[in-house]
């Protein structure tokens, strides 16, 4: 069976599980956030944000959208995004598999997770990106104000027009780095103890 | 080298003496220090100033002294679009002025609680009240029946119970009786009333107290030990019905009347009262141990009892002095009935066994306010100033200061409740004269802000106001948390729309409803057809939830303006005059693309057919839906 087809010692067991309690607060419903952004402009000193959860946005949509139909960009409302309706799905899924890899002690179904959740997260990643893309990008020709084509920033800081805006992941996606590194850290855990156990 | 040392010893000495100075000049803010508030920072107080002959209250910060805002109550104010949209000019009752006295903040326990602010209008004889939580009046009672000018009027008792109205004007009772001028003495009467405010703010009348034609005048409620008590004071004791400048002032007393409110209501509910112009009156005649008469020297003008309630205080105005009467010396007097006669059947206390002290103030003491430390704050409207004295032995002068000019009401903060503040007082001025850049004959009024924390009374700042404060209220900022916009939520407006969907016009014989909707930046429907002779109700919802975003809703050729807060519904009635194009816009400039917040009315020659319901065409409602998606 070689590697694919071993077990995990007990510590390493123990990793996967918490990888899976990782996930917890994640994708039980809006706990905690995956990504935030903050909007500042001269008469917004106080910002405005927008919160992104797995299965929803919140934060001050109703102002946003206003001051965004100026420049014809389209109304963020959650019901437009598939993604809330699996997103916390696939996050409890993973974390399932997480859970019955340690369970069972199966290599193959943590590294087929792990392997899985990867991917997911950056065809996420990709899906985000693209999203930003296409509301700073897919503006209303009949909009009061024209404005260059623009795409909101993935990460960091930027200027767009009056508004200085930050984007940054929310504790939720930090957590699920967490657990997603986790993934290589037992593997080198591995690495470290294998030749111990074959001179024992 | 001996001479070396005395030079070095003399700069020491110099350098010491120096730093003293500069340690007193750190130690002791000047004033411009103290009513600075740096740039996007908050006063610690609100101060509010009766409009007067102008009809509302304006609202200061102290202690900048900046002018904030101005709440319209009497008289329609086309800045707030008050009394012209249907529901403030219904409160209005088809008055378009009112002179606005005294404001008087609601109380729990002795002490401002910040719900209300309560105010006269003397002429009218009506009160108003102010909600504090979005600084807009809600309500106004009167004019109260057979009460001319409530002058002394409303001072809310220390739980809010009661705000009070008395006649300056008597006249006959009812108000309808004919009777002649010169039967005034006999034929014309004085009303006291007792206006109750209910938990929720409302106010209904509770009571009214038959008098003599005295002019009553100024007032104050007990509180404390003197709870459950309310003072008036009176001019023309005479009871002159001409030339009443000397005619009203040849009697060495007038009178304090003390009124037991509870006694008062308590007769009412018994069922002691006459009905008369619609209003329980009570005849003191008939109806013993309700109110007594205290004589007070010379025309007393205003009437202050000290924070325990203990004194009350009579302004001497032609008399130079303060008379402080004992509540408890009253009571017992009362209790023993040591009275000298009665007028219209009131009892008359004997001025020497109630009289605690007289204060020698000064010329033309008008009001009193306390502060924190045991005293008083008398205003001298003829030496234009203001004399500070001590509550209790030794009943002494401590200390004046000048203010400009001909001082009339002042108000220290918090200063005629039960807990004042002792931070600063504010005189308020009848004449301004040379202060201020000058503009013209008309001169605004004149304000000084003093210091009162210390031993002497500093003066801080002098600013004009608009005609005319006459009493003011100064608040902890603290103590108010004013919305910042109306909830959509909670709009239960029966005429408010929260889609684009429900946009659109409704007929009714000749009545059109306009269901609007308001949001940066268009009115939805914006084109409307009418006909000619159409009375037509603009119900305008502003679906804003955004902080000061405030949309205006004028008519070209047209008195008719409103201004809509955020999430508030407010209609204007608009009738169809002429055929012909009438424009209508957004009249409070509300984002980078109000110039274009604009619409048409179509009014259509009589007879022209007109759908009897409008909306506003699909694509049009589809993309004013698409930017509201919520």
């Amino acid at each position: 069976m070689g590697y694919l087809g071993g077990a995990f010692s007990r510590s390493e067991r123990r990793l996967i599980v918490l990888a899976a309690l990782v996930l917890l607060p994640v994708f039980f419903m809006p706990v905690l956030p995956i990504w935030q952004m903050k909007l500042w402009a001269p008469q917004y000193r106080e910002g405005l944000t927008l919160t992104i959860y797995t299965n929803t946005i919140q934060g001050d949509l109703d102002k946003i959208n206003t001051l965004n139909h100026y420049v014809g960009m389209k109304a963020i409302t959650p019901n437009d995004f598939a993604e809330f309706t699996y997103l916390p799905q696939a996050l409890t899924a993973f974390g399932i598999c997480a859970l019955l890899a340690a369970f069972f002690n199966r290599r193959w179904l943590a590294i087929l997770g792990w392997v899985a959740f990867t991917g997911f997260a950056v065809v996420m990643f990709t899906d985000y990106a693209r999203w930003l893309y296409d509301y700073g990008h897919n503006l209303d020709p009949r909009a009061a104000i024209t404005l260059k084509a623009f795409t909101p920033p993935f990460i960091g800081y930027a200027k767009m027009a009056n508004f200085k805006v930050l984007s940054l992941p929310g504790l939720g996606t930090i957590l699920l780095g967490i657990a997603w590194s986790l993934g290589p850290l037992i593997f080198w855990l591995e690495r470290r103890t294998a030749p111990r156990d074959a001179s024992s | 080298m001996k001479g070396k040392i005395s030079i070095i010893i003399a700069a020491a000495v110099l350098l010491g003496v120096a730093a003293q100075f500069s340690g007193c000049a750190g130690s002791k803010q000047s004033a411009a220090d103290k009513v600075y508030v740096k740039p996007g920072e908050y006063d610690t107080y609100y101060a509010f100033l009766s409009g007067g002959h102008s009809g509302g209250v304006f609202v200061y910060g102290m202690p900048s002294c900046r002018y904030i805002t101005t709440i319209p109550v009497f008289t329609p104010e086309p800045a707030k679009g008050y009394g012209i949209d249907e529901e403030s000019k219904a409160m209005l009752k088809g008055f378009s002025w009112g002179d606005a006295h005294h404001p008087g903040l609601s109380e729990t326990d002795g002490d401002y609680d910040g719900r209300w602010l309560f105010i006269n209008d003397m002429p009218n004889a009506r009160i108003a009240r102010i909600d504090l939580k979005d600084f807009t009046t809600r309500e106004i009672f009167g004019p109260i029946p057979n009460l001319s000018a409530a002058h002394a009027s409303p001072y809310p008792s220390p739980n809010t119970e009661y705000v009070f109205a008395a006649s300056r004007f008597s006249m006959p009772v009812p108000t309808t009786k004919l009777a002649k001028i010169e039967d005034y003495a006999k034929d014309f009467n004085g009303i006291i009333a007792g206006v109750k405010v209910d938990p929720e703010g409302h106010m209904s009348l509770g009571f009214e107290i038959l008098t003599p034609p005295f002019d009553w005048d100024k007032m104050d409620c007990g509180k404390a030990v003197s709870h459950g008590w309310a003072f008036f004071s009176c001019y023309n004791s005479e009871m002159a019905h001409d030339l009443l400048e000397a005619n009203a002032s040849q009697n060495e007393m007038d009178f304090v009347a003390a009124v037991d409110w509870r006694a008062a209501q308590k007769a009412v509910d018994d069922g002691l009262a006459d009905q008369i112009g619609g209003a329980p009156v009570l005849d003191p005649r008939k109806v013993p141990g309700i109110i007594y008469l205290i004589p007070a020297p010379k025309s007393p003008h205003g009437v202050d009892v000290n924070p325990s309630g203990e004194y009350i205080c009579a302004n001497g105005k032609l008399q130079a002095e303060v008379s402080v009467f004992s509540f408890a010396k009253m009571t017992e007097a009362i209790a023993a009935k040591s009275f000298d006669g009665d007028k219209g059947g009131i009892p008359v206390l004997k001025f020497d066994e109630v009289l605690e002290a007289k204060i020698p103030v000064g010329l033309g003491p008008l009001h009193t306010v306390f502060d924190d430390k045991g005293y008083a704050y008398t205003s001298l409207f003829l030496d234009s100033q203001v004399a500070k004295w001590k509550v209790g032995a030794p009943w002494d002068v401590t200390d004046k200061i000048d203010v400009y000019y001909s001082i009339g009401h002042l108000t220290a903060s918090e200063g005629d409740t039960r807990h004042p503040t002792g931070e600063y007082l504010v005189a308020l001025d009848k004449l301004s004269k040379d202060r201020y850049l000058p503009v013209g004959p008309s001169h605004p009024e004149g304000a000084q802000l003093i210091d009162i924390r210390g031993e002497k009374m500093e003066l801080l700042y002098d600013f004009p106001t608009y005609p005319e404060p006459h009493y003011g209220q100064l608040i902890r900022a603290e103590k108010l948390k004013p919305l910042k916009i109306y909830s959509l939520a909670e709009n239960k407006n029966p005429w408010m729309i929260g889609t684009a969907e429900e946009a659109r016009v409704e007929r009714k014989g000749r009545r059109v409803d306009v269901y609007m909707l308001a949001v940066r930046t268009h009115f939805t429907p914006d084109n409307i057809q009418v006909s000619h002779g159409d009375s037509v109700y603009f119900h305008v919802t502003n679906l804003e939830q955004d902080q000061d975003i405030t949309h205006g809703f004028g008519i070209t050729f047209s008195s008719l303006d409103m201004q809509v807060e955020p999430g508030e519904t407010k209609t204007i009635a608009w009738y169809a005059a002429k055929p012909g194009i009438q424009p209508f816009y957004c009249s409070n400039f509300c984002s980078a693309l109000h110039q274009e917040m604009q619409g048409y009315v179509q009014v259509n020659p009589r007879g022209t057919p007109v759908a009897s319901v409008q909306r506003p065409d699909a694509a049009t409602v589809e993309e004013v839906a698409a930017i509201l998606r919520r």
